[in-house]
C-alpha cells in the first residue's frame, strides 16, 4: 500500500532522513517509534506530500507522490502532531471545509460527516467554536479531519499526545478499530502505546531505521537468553543455592523481598533451555513453594535504549 | 479555490479585519467626499478616487497580513498543502477573497457619484473608468501584499514589511525624479543587476557552476547590447523603476481615459506577484 524508497531528507548539513526504505502493507498498523528529534515527524511529511524529499520517493498504492502528487493526496488521511485547525471556526463548519477542499462529493457529504463525528464522539460540541474546545476535543477533531472521505491510508503523528488516561484510552481503541478498513502508520515516543495498537514496530533513531518488527519478535530476537521471574516462600540463600544447581541455568539474583517470609528471583537460563519444570521439582523437594512464575521479555523500552544505544556505538 | 475563496472570505467577517478594513475605507472616502464634493458643491468626483488612493498604504496591510502567514503560524497550511488542491488553487483563493472584501467596500462607495447625481450632471462613463482603475491599483496592492504575507509567519512582520513595500512604490515617481540617466550609470545599473539575479541563484541553488555561467552570459548580454545599441543604457535605471510605477498607469485613469495598456499591466503586475507567492510556498517544501 505504502513504499517509502531510499527517502533522504538534508537540510543544509544536517540530514533529518537518511535513506529509509519501508513498506507497510494493506490493512496493517505500523508503529513509528524514535526519540524527539529523530526525524519520525518528518518521514511523516514526506509521505503525506507536505515537504519533499531531497531524494528518493513515496508510492502510495501505485501513485508516486513527484509525479501524481493529487491522487497519492486523496488516498492519504494526515493528522499531524498540531491538529490543523482554523481557531475561528466551528467544528461543524470546518469540517464542511475540509470535505470541500478533499473534493468530497455534496450528496455524501453530509451523511459522512454524521458518521465521522458519531465515531471521534464530538457531535455535541459541533456548533462550537474550535478556539474554546479543550485539547483532547481539539485532538479529535483533527483525527475527524484525518477520517474525512475515508481515505485508506491514515497517518497519525502522536495521537495521543497531551491527552488524559481516559481519553487516550478511547483514541487507543478508536485506532485500532480504524486499523479494520484502514493502513495506518502511527507514531509516537510511548512504547506501551505501539505495543499496545501496532502489528508492526519500525524504530527510528537519527534519520535511520535501526529495528523493523512485530513488537514480540523484537523482544524475543534481542532478548538472546530466556529469563523468568519467580516468588519463592523460603530463605534466600538455600533458595538461590538450589536453583543455580539446576542444568540449563545460566545466572540466578536476587531481586529483594516483597512479601515477608519471600524472596523474589530472576533466573537467566541458556539459550532454547525450557528450565521451569526442572525449577518446580526441585523446589518442592526441598518445600520451597513457587508463589508465581512468569517468563520475561524485554520491554519495548529495554529494546528500544538497546537499538538505540547500539547505533550509537556504530556511528 | 472555491473552498478556499469562501472559508477566507468567511473569516474577514468572523474576525475584525474585514469591519476594521471596510470602516477605515468608508470613513476616509467619506470624509474627502464631503470636503471635496459636498461641501464645495463640486462634481468631480475623479480627484476623490485619485486622492484617497493613500489609504491603500495603510488598509492593504490589514487585509493580507493574515492571508498566508497565519497558515504557516497555527499549521494549518499542513492541512492545504496534504489536501488534493493545488498551491495555485490555494493561492488564487486566498487573492480572490482579498479582492473581494475589497470590491464590496468599493461598491458602497458607488452611492457617493449617486448622491452627486441628485444634484446635477456627473460624467457617468470617466466614473466607471476612474473606479476600474482604482479596482485594479487596489489589486495589484493586494498581489504585493499576499507575496510578503507567504514570506514570514509573522502577521506583524507582514503588515509592517507591506507598508514600507508600498510607501516605496508610493514615492517611486519622486524617486526616479532624483535618478542619474547618463550612459555609464546605466551600464553599472545592468551589470548589478546581472551580479543579483547571479547571486539569488548561488544562494538559491549553492551551485556555483550555474551562477557563474549566468553571471558570464549576463555579462555577454550587456556588452552585446552595447555594442549593439549604445543608446539603450541612457536612462536604463529610470526605465526599469517604472515598470514598478503603479501610480503613474493610475493618470490616465484619472484623466478619463480607459485604454487598454494600463489594465493589462496591472492584471500582469498581480499575476506575477501572484506566481511568486505559489513560487515561494512551493520552493519551502523543498528546502
Amino acid at each position: 500500500m505504502i513504499q517509502v524508497i531510499d527517502v533522504t531528507k538534508r537540510y543544509g548539513q544536517h540530514v533529518a532522513v537518511d535513506h529509509v526504505n519501508f513498506t507497510v502493507e494493506k490493512g496493517e498498523i505500523l508503529g513509528f517509534l524514535g526519540p524527539n528529534g529523530a526525524g519520525k515527524t518528518t518521514t511523516m511529511n514526506i509521505i503525506t506530500g507536505y515537504i519533499s524529499a531531497t531524494e528518493g520517493t513515496v508510492k502510495v498504492d501505485g501513485f508516486d507522490i513527484l509525479e501524481e502528487p493529487e491522487e497519492v493526496k486523496k488516498r492519504i488521511g494526515y493528522m499531524p502532531e498540531f491538529p490543523p485547525l482554523y481557531m475561528d471556526m466551528t467544528v461543524q463548519e470546518y469540517l464542511d471545509f475540509v470535505s470541500d477542499i478533499k473534493k468530497i462529493d455534496r450528496a455524501t457529504k453530509k451523511k459522512s460527516m454524521e458518521k465521522i463525528m458519531d465515531l471521534v464522539k464530538i457531535g455535541h460540541v459541533r456548533n462550537r467554536l474550535i478556539k474554546n474546545l479543550s485539547k483532547g476535543y481539539k485532538q479529535r477533531v483533527g483525527l475527524a479531519q484525518a477520517l474525512i472521505g475515508t481515505p485508506p491510508v491514515l497517518i497519525l503523528d502522536e495521537p495521543t499526545v497531551g491527552l488524559d488516561p481516559k481519553q487516550i484510552i478511547e483514541i487507543r481503541s478508536l485506532i485500532k478499530e480504524l486499523g479494520k478498513e484502514h493502513t495506518i502508520i502511527l507514531s509516537s515516543h510511548i512504547l506501551p502505546e505501539v505495543s499496545a495498537i501496532c502489528g508492526r514496530v519500525i524504530i527510528i533513531n537519527k534519520g535511520r531505521i535501526v529495528a523493523s518488527d512485530t513488537p514480540e519478535n523484537l523482544s524475543k530476537r534481542l532478548s538472546g537468553t530466556g529469563r523468568l521471574s519467580l516468588r519463592v516462600a523460603g530463605p534466600e540463600k538455600q533458595v538461590l543455592k538450589l536453583i543455580r544447581e539446576i542444568e540449563g541455568v545460566k545466572n540466578a539474583e536476587a531481586q529483594g523481598v516483597k512479601e515477608p517470609g519471600t524472596v523474589d528471583i530472576l533466573v537467566e537460563a541458556e539459550k532454547d533451555i525450557d528450565v521451569r519444570r526442572p525449577l518446580f521439582y526441585a523446589l518442592s523437594r526441598a518445600e520451597y513453594p513457587i508463589l508465581y512464575m512468569r517468563s520475561v521479555d524485554l520491554t519495548l523500552e529495554e529494546i528500544f535504549l538497546q537499538v538505540t544505544t547500539e547505533e550509537r556505538e556504530v556511528s | 479555490m472555491l473552498a478556499v475563496f469562501k472559508r477566507e472570505l468567511k473569516a474577514y467577517f468572523a474576525s475584525p479585519t474585514g469591519y476594521i478594513f471596510m470602516g477605515f475605507f468608508l470613513l476616509i472616502s467619506g470624509i474627502f467626499f464631503a470636503l471635496s464634493n459636498l461641501l464645495t458643491a463640486s462634481p468631480n468626483y475623479l480627484s476623490v478616487l485619485s486622492s484617497i488612493t493613500f489609504v491603500f498604504l495603510i488598509v492593504v496591510p490589514i487585509l493580507t497580513m493574515r492571508l498566508m502567514s497565519e497558515e504557516s503560524r497555527q499549521k494549518t497550511d499542513q492541512l492545504l498543502l496534504t489536501s488534493p488542491l493545488s498551491v495555485t488553487g490555494i493561492v488564487l483563493g486566498k487573492y480572490f477573497a482579498a479582492v473581494m472584501v475589497f470590491l464590496l467596500t468599493l461598491l458602497i462607495t458607488c452611492l457617493y457619484p449617486i448622491i452627486l447625481s441628485f444634484f446635477g450632471t456627473i460624467a457617468v462613463w470617466e466614473i466607471v473608468g476612474g473606479y476600474i482603475g482604482f479596482f485594479l491599483l487596489g489589486a495589484a496592492f493586494i498581489s504585493i501584499g499576499l507575496f510578503i504575507s507567504s514570506l514570514t509567519d509573522n502577521q506583524v512582520i507582514a503588515a509592517v514589511v507591506t507598508f514600507g513595500a508600498l510607501l516605496f512604490i508610493w514615492i517611486l515617481d519622486w524617486i526616479i525624479g532624483g535618478i542619474p540617466t547618463d550612459r555609464v550609470s546605466g551600464i553599472v545599473f545592468a551589470c548589478a543587476l546581472v551580479v543579483g539575479v547571479a547571486a539569488l541563484v548561488y544562494f538559491t541553488t549553492r551551485n556555483i557552476f550555474v551562477s557563474a555561467v549566468i553571471a558570464v552570459i549576463g555579462f555577454g548580454i550587456v556588452a552585446g547590447i552595447y555594442f549593439a545599441n549604445k543608446y539603450f543604457f541612457d536612462g536604463f535605471i529610470v526605465r526599469t523603476l517604472e515598470w514598478f510605477s503603479l501610480l503613474s498607469r493610475y493618470e490616465t485613469f484619472m484623466m478619463g481615459i480607459l485604454s487598454l495598456s494600463p489594465i493589462v499591466y496591472y492584471i500582469t503586475f498581480s499575476a506575477v506577484f501572484l506566481f511568486l507567492t505559489v513560487r515561494v510556498i512551493e520552493k519551502r517544501r523543498w528546502s
